[in-house]
């Protein structure tokens, strides 16, 4: 009886770029043996805008709505980083009021963007609050437009406050439901614990960031170290885990969500008073201490098109996204247009370590290990 | 208490530290200028050497750089050597950052840092696409992010905002095909370097 001869030569296997599992247009050229991975490579541009020569034509005010659609799920870290960057070089003071809603709406946002990754089966209803709460403030579910230069666009609304204590109490005990369901689930102990392993030294050599880092053993949180916003005068911890594999993320989001309630807690409860949008400009070239009702007296107002010019130097601001550490390396020209304006997305240089992590490892899990990584292709292709 | 000493460490080792000492050791012939800013310190070197400054940075034990956090091309089109490249780099033991920047014209070369910091290959790769600046020995240069068959770098200041070519579904070829570009209303450009607002009249 004649056996069938066995192939031996490897197969070139394409996924995407438009496939339901897939975060996005990824197109992934994968080479198997049988069921083993070889050798996984990622096509990228798919999703390129030109969001980087976009913004040398446009003034700050009239790029803030392409930010959010970097990262369409974490939406007001893009924004505040694009408005930290000019508040930096203009050296603006951005109230304290203005401050702590800032963090609020990051620390929401950050909480939206972990609930996404978990799975839309299971997040959902919670994502729906959280848009809801963004809908009261800005107007908008997702594509919000809130920050400014100087603070924020426009104050809470009455009532906001208790809305999202009720939010975070409600939402501390769905995370508890959800650690059960899912954490001492032998299933998905089995399809995530061991899989995707990162070592501490590689995940410095490659330049990952955010959870990745976190889950490999280095305690290195950007708003920890950098300081920035009014991050310091809460009571937080950094959520880091030692072993590097995907169950290991998995826990370091959950820990970061419970983390970034309690942030939020402690937030709304000591919001004080104030403005919340800085509207003079402190420190401009031309004009020297000019009277309010001189001619050149300069300010950032809300229509027209405000006259903000970035001074001419160089600056990176970066942040701490939910996906990692999202920066932008903005050179400045004495105008009102950015001279340079480049984005560095985490997602780009997480994906990298894909072909390495996917070595030896079954078709299946790639995908697995791809959701692990936590990358939204419209911030890797701008 | 084993957390306090590594504050004190850490305050000791600030961020002009690294930046200082890597001036006072590297080689003259690497490093030609260096700036420091409030916003961040730079320094400028050859197109020769961000190789051997990258890994210097990297490896000693004052410096240790070891992130490669971005590398960007940014075009002055009003200079001699028109491309700049700049690398962002990141050392966390130190808490501290710092740019190494490099010129290049359309034809120099630049040494790639890959070997080092395995995570520069696919920047790389986007400022060849980008902007034209290759890297010598590169393992895998090709383009990134625009499209199959672009010509042209798209961030150099010479392609306009809405490039050449557009592309549309081309029935009787039953594929995608791209034409040279039309534009129904003319490219709106807003004056807005005044506060007052401008009438568009006339």
């Amino acid at each position: 009886m004649t056996v069938p001869a066995t192939r031996k030569d490897l197969m070139i296997v394409n996924m995407g770029p438009h496939h339901p599992s897939m975060h996005g247009v990824l197109r992934l050229i994968v080479t198997l043996d049988g069921e083993d991975v070889i050798n996984c490579e990622p096509v990228l541009g798919y999703l390129h805008r030109g969001m980087e020569k976009i913004a040398e034509n446009r003034t700050i005010i009239q790029y803030l709505p392409y930010v959010t659609r970097w990262d369409y799920l974490a939406t007001m870290f893009t924004e505040a980083i694009t408005v930290n960057g000019p508040e930096q070089l203009g050296n603006i003071q951005v109230p304290k009021r203005a401050s702590y809603i800032r963090a609020i709406m990051l620390e929401l946002s950050r909480i939206a963007s972990h609930l996404l990754w978990l799975g839309p089966f299971m997040a959902d209803i919670e994502r729906e609050l959280i848009y809801d709460l963004f809908e009261a403030v800005t107007g908008m579910r997702m594509m919000h437009n809130y920050f400014r230069i100087g603070g924020v666009a426009a104050d809470l609304p009455h009532g906001w406050i208790d809305k999202c204590l009720d939010f975070c109490n409600y939402f501390l005990t769905v995370v508890a439901e959800y650690q059960k369901l899912i954490t001492r689930n032998p299933i998905f102990l089995e399809r995530v614990e061991g899989v995707g392993i990162i070592g501490g030294e590689e995940v410095i050599n490659w330049g990952l960031s955010g959870p990745m880092l976190r889950a490999s053993g280095i305690q290195w949180d950007l708003r920890k170290v950098d300081h920035y916003e009014c991050y310091d005068e809460f009571d937080w911890e950094v959520q880091w885990q030692k072993e590097g594999d995907s169950l290991a993320r998995y826990l370091v989001r959950i820990n970061e969500m419970k983390e970034s309630i309690k942030i939020i807690q402690q937030a709304l409860e000591g919001i004080p008073g104030g403005p919340y949008e800085n509207l003079e400009v402190r420190r401009f070239d031309r004009t020297k201490d000019s009277e309010w009702n001189d001619f050149e007296y300069r300010f950032i107002s809300k229509k027209p098109s405000p006259t903000f010019e970035l001074s001419k130097q160089e600056l990176y601001v970066r942040v701490e996204a939910p996906k990692g550490e999202l920066g932008i390396f903005l050179i400045g020209d004495q105008s009102i247009f950015p001279w340079r304006w480049k984005i560095r997305p985490p997602g780009f240089i997480n994906l990298q370590i894909l072909p390495q992590l996917v070595k030896r490892m079954k078709l299946a899990d790639i995908m697995t290990i791809l959701g692990s990584i936590d990358i939204i292709i419209g911030e890797v292709d701008r | 208490m084993k957390r306090n000493y590594k504050k004190a460490f850490f305050i000791f080792m600030d961020n002009q530290f690294i930046f200082k000492y890597s001036w006072k050791t590297t080689p003259k012939k690497w490093v030609h200028k260096m700036e420091r800013s409030e916003h961040g310190n730079r320094s400028d070197t050859n197109t020769d050497y961000p190789f051997q400054l990258l890994c210097f940075l990297k490896l000693h034990t004052y410096t240790r750089v070891q992130v490669s956090i971005d590398i960007c091309g940014v075009d002055h089109p009003s200079r001699k050597r028109r491309f700049e490249v700049v690398h962002n780099l990141l050392s966390t033991r130190y808490n501290s950052r710092i740019r190494v920047q490099t010129s290049a014209d359309e034809v120099t070369r630049i040494s790639p840092v890959v070997s080092p910091f395995p995570s520069a290959g696919r920047w790389e790769r986007e400022v060849w696409d980008m902007s034209g600046v290759s890297s010598i020995n590169h393992p895998d240069l090709r383009r990134i992010s625009t499209d199959y068959g672009f010509e042209g770098h798209p961030l150099r200041k010479d392609l306009p905002l809405s490039g050449y070519v557009e592309v549309r579904y081309d029935d009787p070829e039953k594929r995608v095909v791209s034409e040279p570009i039309e534009m129904t209303q003319e490219f709106r450009y807003f004056d807005s370097a005044s506060p007052w607002e401008q009438r568009s009249d006339g």
